[in-house]
């Protein structure tokens, strides 16, 4: 008997267990979420911010790639905007409006619109790193205008403008900064943080103006956690060669003593030191570049086989780029004075004591450091021609 | 003898891995980087110092007391009555701390990735499955152990290989910018987390391989060294050095790992991994708590006193603890001295009374 018991009660316990299993009664399915792609967020004309999501629409993507394939342009997102106090208060206004929960898993990209980031990003930041759906790797942008304006876009050939962004983002032509990254530079030794900078490409005659693209213009500067300015895309490229993160370039110049034409090379492997010096109590940065490419196209009638020339050619392109630093120095250290360059950090990393006594004047010490530049440039290979194409070989100079 | 089962020195070594980085991996980084900054990878080595004295009393005390535990000898030690108080401020103690371990992890779950689930049923759970592993006898979780903690270690070393491509090693500088200070500060931590080695004085008398019993504890014991300094680096090489910034440093880590843009959101496969690793830790002191218990009672079974102790160990995690920052400042600022005036500073005491009890008592018999 006593043996019988034992065994109902081992199927109840059984059948206990298994009631565990079903683990239905609060499901959160994919059709019951709204995924985030991309949230822009604006100041108010009063005092709190609008906060923009730009949300994917599966039912979109389910019908098109079952009918015609129209290609880009076809709307698979939506856009909802709400004002808030920040950005937890505007989500709670902007869930009135969607069936869905709204759910932050999959948002790749942050847009700050110009007016907002002016007045200071700090207290938003809080929301995205506190909370725990927003993900640290998301892409961090500043808008020229309205940041809404980058999510209501379709650019044609992405499937919604956030992914458009982030691929622009990893093309690295700019900046390319993680949520993270921002993060550590608001709360470094700089002071100073950068983004880059979106702009609107207006859609072409006839189109709707919803066909624009966004396109990176140039870096946003971040003081303290405010916004200052920003810098050209060309004057970027020389803050990103000042930072180490240079990888692709694309340097066109003429040549001093050529007589028209100008000499492109793709430079694609770079060893870039950057090292803090104290020497007799003034602060300088050596900056030494060694970088190599090979020569894409060659518009003046030299002939890159002659070494002579060659050397006359890297010297042109060593030229160029130390123009770019100097005139990112120029722009960031002299006018605006924000420390983007991260030399804060290198001094505390070089020289932790020296540092220390400077620290809380760091922004009087900052534009007065001398930067000292090395650059060596190597043009490695002359592609697939030898000398100067489509032009008599007698009007090529050889030497 | 309460307990007919046998371990291996190795499954011992697996036991009190899981028993030390079980919990400290999550949150302790973060307070050990509130003052050690970039020195933050320093801290564990010294921490493992608490680790070594914990071990090296505990054997001294096995040699003189074989197959005892301390709850059985602090009684020969002291005498009777001074002896069970003693015994039983090791329980009060053990079991406020597993109390609080499981709250650790509960906070970690609910806070991270089951937002909804009541504390409760998370902390319930988990003792639940302790205390029918407890039940089991050692040799159970020691077996647990052996299969668990290498699949831990692997996802670990897994983990860290996938972070280190978004490390810059330029975040380690200036190593000991103001003196050794920052870093021995950041030391108290986990310093109470690595006087838990005293746990082995629970495992000892049980061992199979007595002779390797020494060399599985160093092993024990530098692993999980390795295993704080390599968090700690890859932390600071990631984050700089704010990480005090971040509630659970390890885990926004691995929230930041991609790999060619498809292989992301691999945290929760992690966090499932150190599920079951604190498991294991929560038997390994809830097995000790409930030997100790039916020790320091003189009961013929340990079994019987498993449930019971579960469930005050469930009330404890929510006793005193009204939030994660209040346990926070007492994991910083309590639960290290604590831990360590009962798994250093007294063993050592009891260490040199008993030596003084020996040599007093052999110098009777010669004379």
């Amino acid at each position: 008997m006593k043996h019988k018991a034992l065994i109902v009660g081992r199927i109840a316990a059984l059948l206990g267990i298994l009631q565990m299993l079903c683990g239905c009664w609060d499901r959160t399915e994919i059709n019951d979420m709204a995924l985030v792609t991309a949230a822009a967020i604006d100041k108010d004309e009063r005092d709190g911010i609008e906060l923009s999501l730009q949300v994917f629409m599966p039912r979109a993507l389910g019908s098109n790639s079952g009918g015609s394939q129209g290609g880009g342009g076809q709307k698979l997102t939506l856009v909802r905007s709400s004002r808030g106090q920040n950005i937890a208060d505007a989500v709670s206004k902007i869930q009135t409006k969607l069936p869905r929960k709204v759910f932050w898993g999959h948002c790749k990209v942050f847009v700050l619109g110009e007016e907002f980031a002016r007045k200071g990003v700090r207290e938003e930041m809080d929301f995205l790193a506190r909370h725990p759906q927003p993900r640290e790797r998301a892409y961090m942008f500043v808008s020229k205008g309205k940041a809404i304006e980058t999510l209501n876009l379709l650019p044609p050939l992405e499937r919604y403008s956030a992914d458009m962004m982030r691929k622009l983002s990893e093309l690295k032509i700019g900046l390319k900064v993680t949520m993270k990254d921002f993060i550590i530079m608001l709360g470094g030794d700089s002071k100073a943080a950068a983004l880059p900078m979106l702009d609107i490409l207006p859609p072409e005659e006839g189109e709707q103006p919803s066909q624009g693209v966004p396109y990176i213009a140039g870096t946003a500067v971040f003081k303290e956690d405010k916004l200052i300015g920003d810098i050209t895309l060309q004057t970027t490229r020389g803050v990103l060669w000042l930072t180490k993160k240079m990888e692709k370039a694309t340097i066109t110049v003429r040549p001093k003593d050529a007589k028209s034409g100008f000499i492109t090379i793709n430079p694609n492997h770079h060893v870039i030191h950057q090292t803090p010096r104290i020497v007799n109590g003034k602060w300088q940065v050596l900056l030494s570049i060694q970088t190599s490419g090979d020569l894409v196209q060659n518009g003046t009638n030299w002939d890159p086989m002659n070494l002579d020339l060659l050397h006359a050619m890297e010297a042109a392109v060593q030229d160029s780029i130390k123009d770019k630093i100097e005139l990112a120095l120029d722009e960031v250290q002299k006018t605006m004075k924000a420390d983007i360059l991260g030399f804060a950090e290198d001094f505390h990393r070089s020289y932790p004591r020296q540092w220390g006594r400077v620290k809380n004047r760091w922004d009087e010490v900052y534009p007065t450091i001398q930067v000292k530049t090395d650059i060596h440039v190597n043009i490695r290979r002359p592609g697939l021609s030898t000398v100067p194409v489509a032009i008599p070989e007698d009007e090529v100079k050889k030497k | 003898m309460l307990e007919k089962g046998k371990i291996s020195s190795a499954q011992m070594a697996f036991m009190l891995f899981a028993a030390v980085v079980g919990t400290v991996i999550l949150s302790i980084p973060a307070i050990s980087g509130t003052y050690a900054k970039n020195d933050v990878w320093i801290s564990p080595i010294w921490a493992s110092f608490a680790g070594l004295i914990a071990i090296m009393t505990a054997y001294k005390l096995q040699s003189f007391y074989p197959k005892l535990t301390i709850i059985q000898y602090a009684a020969r030690i002291l005498g009777p009555f001074p002896g069970k108080l003693l015994g039983l401020a090791y329980l009060l103690f053990y079991i406020v701390m597993n109390g609080h371990g499981v709250r650790i992890y509960a906070d970690f779950i609910v806070g991270t990735t089951l937002p909804r689930t009541p504390l409760i049923i998370l902390v319930a759970t988990m003792i639940l499955l302790c205390t029918l592993a407890v039940r089991g006898g050692i040799e159970g979780i020691g077996r647990a152990a052996q299969i668990i903690v290498p699949g831990y270690m692997i996802a670990f070393i897994a983990l860290i290989l996938l972070i280190l491509p978004n490390c810059n090693a330029e975040h380690l500088f200036p190593i000991l910018e103001h003196g050794l200070t920052p870093s021995l500060q950041g030391s108290i931590p986990p310093q109470g987390w690595f006087a838990e080695f005293f746990l082995i004085s629970f495992l000892l008398p049980f061992l199979s391989d007595k002779k390797k019993a020494k060399k599985w504890s160093w092993v024990a014991l530098i692993t999980t060294t390795l295993t704080l300094v390599v968090t700690n680096l890859v932390i600071l090489c990631l984050f700089g050095r704010n990480i005090s910034s971040y509630t659970y440093p390890l885990l926004t880590a691995t929230r930041y790992i991609s790999l060619a843009d498809f292989f992301e959101n691999v945290e929760s496969v992690i966090t499932a991994i150190w599920v079951i690793g604190n498991f294991v830790k929560f038997s390994v002191v809830h097995y000790a708590l409930v030997l100790g218990t039916a020790q320091w009672l003189n009961l013929s079974d340990y079994r019987p006193v498993a449930w019971p102790i579960g469930i005050l160990t469930i009330i404890i995690s929510f006793w005193s603890m009204p939030s994660q920052m209040a346990l926070s400042h007492y994991t910083t600022f309590v639960f290290p001295f604590y831990s360590l005036l009962f798994q250093t500073l007294i063993p050592a005491l009891l260490l040199l009374i008993a030596y003084i009890r020996m040599r007093d008592s052999k110098g009777d018999h010669s004379s």
